[in-house]
């Protein structure tokens, strides 16, 4: 175990060697490592939220490599059948199987939720940080626009979006949801930034001539990550949730399947009044857990990351 | 307090001011990335139309003119409450919505009402009884409600109400064909049983948020000293709550409802469209369906104005309420 410890010491060392400091916020020492994932595993909340999300990754994978699906072949079983043996999801109005689907809808979810996120997370950092290590007319001319964002309501916004872009396919979508989320985390890294500009060890490194760049990769960076952290996995939740809706609402990526895109085709038969109601329940109920798994993760991280703020 | 409540205010508008500007900019730049065109949009669908109508068409809606012209001219307008004419219904976009607008108010203020009643008293709950089987079953419905989509509520409680029970109707915001002016008892019922799903449904979704703020600030409040010290004069613990505790804990309520306001509209948009209630959500939907530009664009504006103008209210009201919050 010692051993294995110092091996992990010398591999994180090596990748994380132009920012130490970095790597331990992260707990990416080997003890660092210990004492996250003991901490984390030891939050019930860590726990479920993983196994849930392992589940998930488990059934994209396993619908990837293995189940052999035409969106477009309709007509294979009975149309719009309850739950049974056959088809514990039931089947739709087109004689598809649910399951099936929703397995399929499973990558789309996953993958929306990952690359939307990143795409969020980097914006809002890097504009949060520009915004609050600048400071002065530049950081007033970006929160005007950072309010914007604010203030539009955010469906709307990717409704027209989405509406604007004529063939949306997932990547679209993906990029809409990402551009449309930044502007809470660069509120919350820029607030972060602004407390860190003034604190005593910046001061200190640019007392040594430290440059700009320096401080802002080598000290301030590192001290935004553990919050942004922890924000990124509640994020991911936040973006699988408005990929749903978006499908739902018919605006979706329409080169894949997707769970919102099986509920928008259920309501349209009115399934809700006329059943059978496992074909709104159950890729629903996927949506509920997926994004519980993601909320969970996400509050156990941040009672790891975040301890000041872990509760009394 | 550092400033005065006058400069305060009158930065505060300032800025609110910009970003609706900069708002109005974002909605001219959006449509005139739209790859249709407003001209031929605007012609009714009949092959027997003349080209003579489309350039005309091109001629009123200044096609032809430079960016920058049609800018200035978008903007000129906006200023003098000319928002432009919907293609589907071929009347000015403030005729078709005005009584929509009315609807999704009424519908956002009931449910917003409830949520705050309930929410705070929920909270209020979890936090003194934190640990115990009642906190953990209020934060556990909390974390449960937070995660769900609110189309996919709504459809589950039409399943429940309206397909299983049929308690309530499943569509409309009144029975069809009736106006709700004269105003009569059975109608108010009927505008009633007709809200009931739609607002349980945006209560229930936003409750949880509510929930979980208000508990977790109150468990904050309760462990500092000063409570101990009310404890410690002998103040019971009813007191101690409605003097000391209540309204520090209430302040991040405040903030979070002004920016939630922006997530209150998307939950009304989708509640409005799974329950066929045609308020503005409705009304955007059906425009972004069927390329009606003129109207999206209208509701997007007033969209952001609204926003700007709750979170403006939030922060006037939170440095009334608390002299320690310092804006700049």
């Amino acid at each position: 175990m010692v051993k294995f410890e110092r091996v992990l010491d010398k591999a994180t060392r090596r990748i994380f060697s132009r920012n130490p400091v970095l790597a331990d916020k992260l707990g990416l020492t080997a003890k660092g490592i210990g004492r996250v994932t003991d901490t984390f595993l030891k939050t019930w909340m860590g726990k479920t939220g993983l196994i849930i999300i392992a589940f998930f990754i488990i059934v994209a994978i396993y619908a990837r490599l293995f189940v052999e699906y035409d969106r477009y072949e309709t007509g294979q079983y009975v149309a719009l059948l309850d739950m049974c043996w056959e088809h514990p999801f039931g089947t739709d109005n087109m004689g598809r199987d649910v399951l099936t689907r929703t397995a399929e809808g499973t990558e789309a979810s996953l993958i929306v939720g990952f690359a939307a996120m990143i795409i969020s997370m980097g914006l809002g950092t890097i504009v949060g940080m520009a915004s609050g290590y600048w400071g002065g007319w530049k950081d007033e001319v970006i929160m005007r626009v950072n309010d914007m964002f604010l203030s539009i309501p955010w469906l709307v916004l990717m409704m027209v979006l989405a509406a604007v872009l004529e063939t949306r396919s997932l990547w679209t979508v993906i990029v809409v949801i990402g551009v449309t989320g930044w502007s809470t985390t660069s509120r919350i890294v820029r607030a972060q930034v602004l407390s860190l500009k003034e604190r005593q060890f910046v001061e200190r490194a640019r007392a040594i001539g430290a440059g700009d760049g320096y401080i802002v990769t080598k000290h301030i960076f590192p001290n935004v990550v553990p919050l942004v952290f922890a924000n990124a996995i509640l994020t991911i939740a936040i973006c699988i949730l408005s990929e749903a809706t978006l499908s739902f609402l018919r605006l979706g990526p329409q080169d894949v399947e997707t769970w919102g895109h099986i509920l928008s085709e259920a309501y349209d038969q009115s399934v809700m009044l006329n059943g059978p109601y496992a074909f709104i329940i159950m890729p629903g109920l996927c949506i509920v857990f997926v994004v519980l798994g993601f909320t969970f993760v996400g509050y156990a991280m941040d009672e790891v990351l975040n301890p000041k703020l872990r509760q009394r | 307090m550092g400033k005065p409540f006058r400069r305060i205010l009158a930065r505060r508008l300032f800025n609110a001011f910009i970003t609706i500007l900069l708002i109005m900019s974002l909605n001219f730049v959006l449509f005139r990335m739209v790859p249709a065109d407003p001209a031929l949009l605007m012609m009714k669908r009949d092959p027997q139309t003349p080209m003579s109508v489309y350039w005309r068409n091109v001629e009123i809606m200044g096609l032809n003119d430079s960016l920058p012209e049609q800018y200035v001219n978008y903007m000129i307008d906006t200023f003098t409450l000319e928002w432009g004419i919907s293609y589907t219904y071929r009347e000015d976009v403030v005729d078709v919505t005005k009584a929509a607008v009315g609807w999704t108010v009424l519908l956002i203020g009931t449910a917003t009402a409830f949520t705050f009643i309930i929410g705070v008293a929920l909270g209020k709950i979890a936090a003194m009884k934190r640990g115990k089987a009642s906190d953990i079953t209020i934060s556990g419905f909390g974390i449960f409600f937070y995660g769900m989509p609110v189309f996919w509520f709504a459809l589950v409680l039409l399943i429940i109400f309206a397909g299983w029970l049929s308690w309530f109707p499943s569509s409309d915001r009144m029975e069809p064909g009736t106006h709700l002016f004269p105003l009569s008892f059975d109608k108010i019922i009927d505008v009633i049983e007709h809200m009931v799903l739609p607002a349980a449904t945006m209560t229930i979704g936003a409750l949880a948020g509510i929930i979980l703020i208000m508990r977790n600030s109150l468990v904050d409040v309760l462990t500092e000293d000063y409570i101990v010290t009310a404890y410690a004069k002998g103040l019971s613990g009813r007191e101690v709550m409605k003097r000391h505790a209540g309204p520090n804990a209430r302040l991040p309520i405040v903030t979070t409802l002004a920016m939630d306001v922006a997530f209150i509209f998307g939950g009304a948009f989708q509640v409005e469209i799974v329950f066929n209630y045609k308020g503005i959500g409705w009304y955007t939907i059906q425009a972004i369906w069927n390329s009606d530009y003129p109207m999206c664009q209208f509701i997007f504006l007033i969209g952001g104005v609204a926003v700007v103008v709750a979170n403006l209210i939030a922060d006037l009201v939170l440095v009334k309420l608390d002299p320690r919050v310092q804006i700049t």
